[in-house]
């Protein structure tokens, strides 16, 4: 009984979490077996290529969508079958928000804020005039970026404990995108807000992210935290003479016209490179994240 | 200190944390950082550059394990007291180790013997 008790509690303490997510459309598989779980005040960022499946994912860990197979876990209740506390505890931004274009921005803003207990209205109101949103005018109205504007301030202002951003760069310039991200940092530092945000910005997922996660073709190909994936992997190149010497082990190949040999390659538990990087010509660079996932997702 | 003195260039290779730990090795052996100076918390530093506070953290934890801040009760990090009567040489040379390492790789990649480059380089430090 106590055991049980426990088990339940450790569930609950994972904000969101999901097991052997499959999922399709129109015979195509999208998600193909997805493990993933946060931590309480991790930053987690997704990334992938466009339609590597990140959205699919997300919603299927919301419960937004009922997958192939596999569970998703929303505070420890399964996704599909989330009570209002679990809702009021979290806040979701679609890639392109449509609830409520009926009413204007403050309307809808006052309107949802009486859902949430933590509503932040004075955050709301200052955001709005910063992010320079009309709070008169119809959300129908607004351009897609700015609809998506208004939905990150509703976000925002629930101080939720789980924030999930679905490409929420896309919709603001640099100075706004800066200040979306600071808001998401100090957040997860405060008040420990989990987060889960998929970009395509490599460089905004390493200013904030404490972990990034890489979908790939319906696979997780790596889930690490963002300091040791820069300090684990780096691209080794092999002059062509030396290129049979080649480890085994490489998470991505790439053969040069000549006859050279480019690898991506991992640190061994004591921190040393494969043996192949002390052949005279050969080489290892250190790789930022960006050139890390352009060479595994070639 | 102010948080604006640190640069963060988020998409190098070497992690933010390091980043910020060879600054403030840099600042304090060039004089710029003083023994006692307070730094910023970890959330001005945080805010200021949108980068997560666990980075800063880090940062700073790895710093006093160095030896080159201290935590001050109740006022936050600080340059070490005990700083000031100067690294010893190899502490200093230390720091110089990552360019050391690049230019022999450079001049290896060149097919240079050691004994021009290291004319030139005395030439350059001046003796």
């Amino acid at each position: 009984m106590n055991a049980m008790l426990r088990e339940k509690e450790s569930v609950a303490a994972v904000p969101l979490a999901a097991r052997g997510l499959t999922h399709c459309y129109e015979g195509s598989n999208v998600l193909r077996g997805v493990d993933l779980a946060l931590e309480p005040g991790s930053v987690l960022g997704l990334i992938g290529r466009n339609g590597a499946g990140k959205s699919t994912l997300i919603r299927a860990m919301l419960g937004l969508l009922q997958p192939l197979s596999g569970s998703a876990f929303v505070f420890g209740e399964p996704a599909l079958k989330l009570g209002d506390d679990a809702k009021a505890r979290l806040a979701y931004v679609p890639q392109q928000p449509e609830a409520l274009a009926w009413l204007t921005a403050q309307q809808m803003l006052d309107y949802v804020g009486r859902f949430y207990p933590r509503w932040d209205t004075e955050f709301a109101r200052k955001t709005l005039e910063r992010w320079k949103i009309q709070p008169n005018k119809l959300l129908a109205k607004l351009s897609p970026g700015e609809r998506q504007r208004v939905d990150l301030i509703r976000a925002l202002a629930s101080q939720p404990e789980l924030l999930v951003l679905d490409e929420p760069a896309a919709a603001l310039d640099p100075v706004a995108r800066r200040e979306l991200l600071r808001e998401v940092a100090l957040r997860a530092g405060d008040s420990g807000t989990t987060v889960l945000f998929s970009t395509h910005i490599v460089s905004d997922l390493e200013r904030v992210a404490s972990e990034i996660a890489f979908l790939h073709e319906g696979h997780l190909l790596l889930r690490c935290g963002v300091d040791e994936t820069k300090e684990r992997y780096g691209r080794l190149w092999l002059p062509a003479a030396k290129s049979a010497a080649a480890p085994a082990q490489a998470l991505s190949r790439r053969r040069h016209d000549d006859g050279s040999l480019s690898l991506v390659v991992e640190r061994d538990a004591q921190g040393r490179w494969p043996e192949a990087a002390e052949l005279p010509g050969a080489r290892v660079d250190a790789l930022g994240l960006e050139d890390l996932f352009v060479e595994i997702a070639e | 200190m102010d948080a604006s003195l640190l640069t963060i260039q988020p998409n190098a290779p070497e992690p933010i944390y390091r980043q910020i730990v060879e600054q403030l090795r840099r600042l304090v052996a060039g004089g710029q950082l003083a023994a006692g100076e307070l730094l910023p918390s970890v959330r001005e530093v945080a805010g200021f550059h949108a980068i997560n506070p666990m980075t800063v953290s880090r940062a700073y934890g790895l710093a006093e394990a160095e030896g080159l801040l201290e935590r001050l009760r109740g006022k936050g990090m600080a340059v070490a007291a005990t700083r000031r009567a100067g690294q010893t040489e190899h502490q200093r040379l230390a720091l110089l180790e990552p360019q050391m390492v690049e230019l022999a790789r450079h001049a290896r990649e060149l097919e240079l013997p050691a004994e021009p480059v290291l004319r030139r380089l005395t030439r350059l430090l001046g003796d």
